[in-house]
């Protein structure tokens, strides 16, 4: 697999790949979670596990489970770590641990590098070997989700948990938080080979520009995401009618159903509301699983928005810098991270700001190409699986290490 | 003859970049944190900045914070001055940003808290070095491995040099080329690179600009 990603992904990634695998030759590296299918972490999970296993790594991944009481608290605890505020009771808690103490026998605690992926699977920690084959070994906690501001009862739980880990493992620096272990920054990744994201043909692109009967003749302005408030459809809207007063163009906003937010349904039917009938703007209701039909619309488009006012990472936004599309992105979450404004693209915070950078970038193809192929660059060297994968292996064997701050391959 | 010459190896840094925990959403906790934050933290924020790759308006972490987020250009200016190769050790790059910080605030009003989302993250980084497999051991060969060389590789020899080495403006190439093909004219074209105004990239670019040039004179047989 590691050959695939040649030429493509940077060489000193694909270099430091190989020099960390010999390091770690035969030893087991477990990844733990709460799902086999759905979500960016199983996506990567997917790919990640078997590009090790060729790398001579015994990489494994374990799936806890759990009933739907379990589910429903951690589903609770996934939002109140985001902010909102939750009611947990003492037999939640309980009944929290108690899940993750029966799926002790089914996760291999005694590999080398244990992984844990986010708040399901934290507890697991107390079962670690406390002496025999194992008990040297490295356990880390990757947490996924924006805990910059969490409900401050429920982080205090968490953390108790968490503190006994070897590295805990974030998204972005301010997502971190104040602990007495190793905290390594890890930022999310694109496979460029997935349906999603790879090079796609001119008849492909065109074919799914008539299945949903894109006008091709004039400029696209395209926004990928949910239809959610924290997405702001409408600011992206009121950024059209700004533009299009200058600049005649298309604006194509393309989800899928936020199938469990109770909000998504009214979000929708506001944003098709707010349209009216201005022929200009397509709103495409996509299933999940329409990963080419993005990649074909990302493609066709001349400028690529995530005008979000909340946001996790916002990988959309690399993806769409992967196709060298001029970007514009809210100035949130992980956003300019991968904005890096005025070299990448250009971060805004209101809809006036977007529709300004559009129309910049409509009157200046030449800085709109630029942009483009500095931004695919900058994704190449900073937001591909083969990164994700290097730093994985890296803050391994990092922790086994600690202390160091030069090591030597 | 070139068999007895030693070889320049080029070797890689990647960084995996750690967050000490700590923030400042203001000028006086910048100053407290910078006061006691590790040294390997003032040495991410200075000196690597130039592994990001690309030319912002500052040349380090904290001036670029005190210009975009805290707004205040005049202190974004002079913390940009401070040149990290001319102080025999990191805390002394320390002492320069404090003196600085407070020379700022004894003159100007203290400014406020920056927006939120905009705080100060210290990080630092755990460094690995490891060898790319390219050696090269004429000025020709050097020339063909510059340019296409990984950025990281740039990153090692051209700056992170200036620190290992100890001497302040000379890094791994223009060492090389001095004391080992003995073109100390060559050497001093590339120290004469100002390391604070390029992008790796345009590092690569000057340095080949003057490398080829001398590889052409020597297949022509001018004499330097």
């Amino acid at each position: 697999m590691i050959k695939e990603y040649s030429g493509i992904a940077p060489k000193s990634d694909l270099l430091l790949i190989q020099k960390l695998c010999d390091k770690l030759k035969g030893k087991s590296f477990v990844h733990v979670n709460s799902t086999r299918e759905g979500g960016g972490v199983a996506e990567i999970l997917h790919r990640m596990i078997p590009f090790l296993q060729e790398q001579g790594i015994d990489a494994r991944w374990d799936v806890i489970e759990g009933d739907a009481d379990f589910f429903d608290f951690t589903k609770k605890t996934h939002n109140a770590l985001q902010g909102n505020r939750e009611k947990f009771t003492k037999p939640m808690w309980d009944h929290y641990y108690e899940v993750n103490r029966r799926n002790r026998r089914n996760v291999d605690l005694k590999a080398d590098c244990v992984l844990i992926h986010d708040p399901q699977p934290a507890p697991l920690i107390d079962f670690r070997p406390k002496s025999g084959r194992g008990r040297n070994n490295i356990w880390m906690w990757r947490c996924h989700i924006d805990i910059s501001n969490p409900m401050p009862s429920l982080w205090s739980q968490l953390k108790k948990h968490v503190v006994k880990y070897d590295t805990a493992i974030f998204s972005v620096p301010k997502f971190a938080k104040s602990l007495p272990i190793n905290e390594f920054i890890v930022t999310p990744s694109i496979d460029p080979l997935s349906d999603k994201n790879r090079d796609l043909s001119d008849e492909e692109i065109h074919a799914v520009g008539e299945k949903f009967n894109i006008p091709r003749d004039k400029k696209l302005i395209l926004q990928v995401s949910r239809f959610d408030k924290f997405k702001d459809p409408i600011g992206v809207i009121n950024a059209y009618k700004i533009v299009k007063k200058y600049n005649d163009c298309a604006l194509i906003l393309a989800g899928s159903p936020a199938t469990d937010d109770p909000e998504g349904e009214a979000i929708l039917n506001e944003v098709k509301e707010y349209a009216g009938n201005d022929p200009d703007i397509i709103i495409l209701l996509l299933p999940p699983d329409n990963h080419k039909e993005i990649n074909a619309l990302q493609r066709m488009s001349d400028v690529i928005l995530q005008k979000s006012i909340k946001e996790g990472f916002g990988l959309t936004v690399s993806e769409a810098m992967w196709k060298e599309k001029p970007v514009i992105g809210g100035a949130v979450g992980g956003i300019p991270l991968q904005i890096v404004h005025g070299v990448t693209g250009f971060v805004v915070y209101s809809p006036e700001g977007a529709a300004f950078r559009i129309r910049q970038y409509l009157n200046d193809p030449v800085m709109a190409r630029t942009m483009g192929q500095q931004g695919k660059e900058f994704v190449r060297n900073n937001f591909l699986l083969t990164r994700q994968i290097r730093d994985y292996l890296a803050v391994w064997y990092c922790s086994a290490n600690k202390g160091k701050h030069m090591i030597e391959l | 003859m070139t068999d007895s010459v030693q070889p320049f190896e080029f070797n890689q840094c990647v960084s995996i970049l750690k967050s000490t925990g700590s923030r400042a959403k203001n000028l006086v906790e910048m100053r407290r944190a910078i006061s006691r934050i590790d040294e390997e933290s003032i040495f991410h924020h200075v000196h690597q900045y130039f592994l990001k790759g690309h030319m912002l308006e500052y040349t380090n972490d904290f001036s670029q914070w005190a210009g975009e987020s805290l707004e205040q250009r005049a202190l974004a200016e002079r913390l940009s001055c401070i040149d990290p190769y001319t102080f025999k050790t990191i805390d002394a790059v320390r002492n320069e940003i404090i003196r600085e910080i407070d020379d700022f605030l004894s003159c100007s009003p203290e400014p406020g808290d920056v927006v939120k989302g905009n705080e100060f993250y210290f990080n630092q980084t755990v460094s690995l070095i490891f060898p790319v497999g390219v050696k090269t051991k004429n000025l020709a060969e050097f020339l063909v491995a510059i340019q296409h060389i990984d950025s990281g590789s740039i990153y090692y020899h051209f700056y992170d040099s200036r620190v290992r080495l100890g001497e302040g403006i000379v890094d791994d190439f223009s060492r090389w080329i001095e004391h080992t093909l003995f073109r100390k004219e060559i050497a001093d074209r590339i120290r004469a690179i100002d390391p604070f105004m390029h992008s790796i990239e345009s590092i690569r670019h000057h340095i080949s600009e003057i490398l080829e040039e001398y590889v052409r004179a020597d297949m022509e047989g001018v004499v330097q």
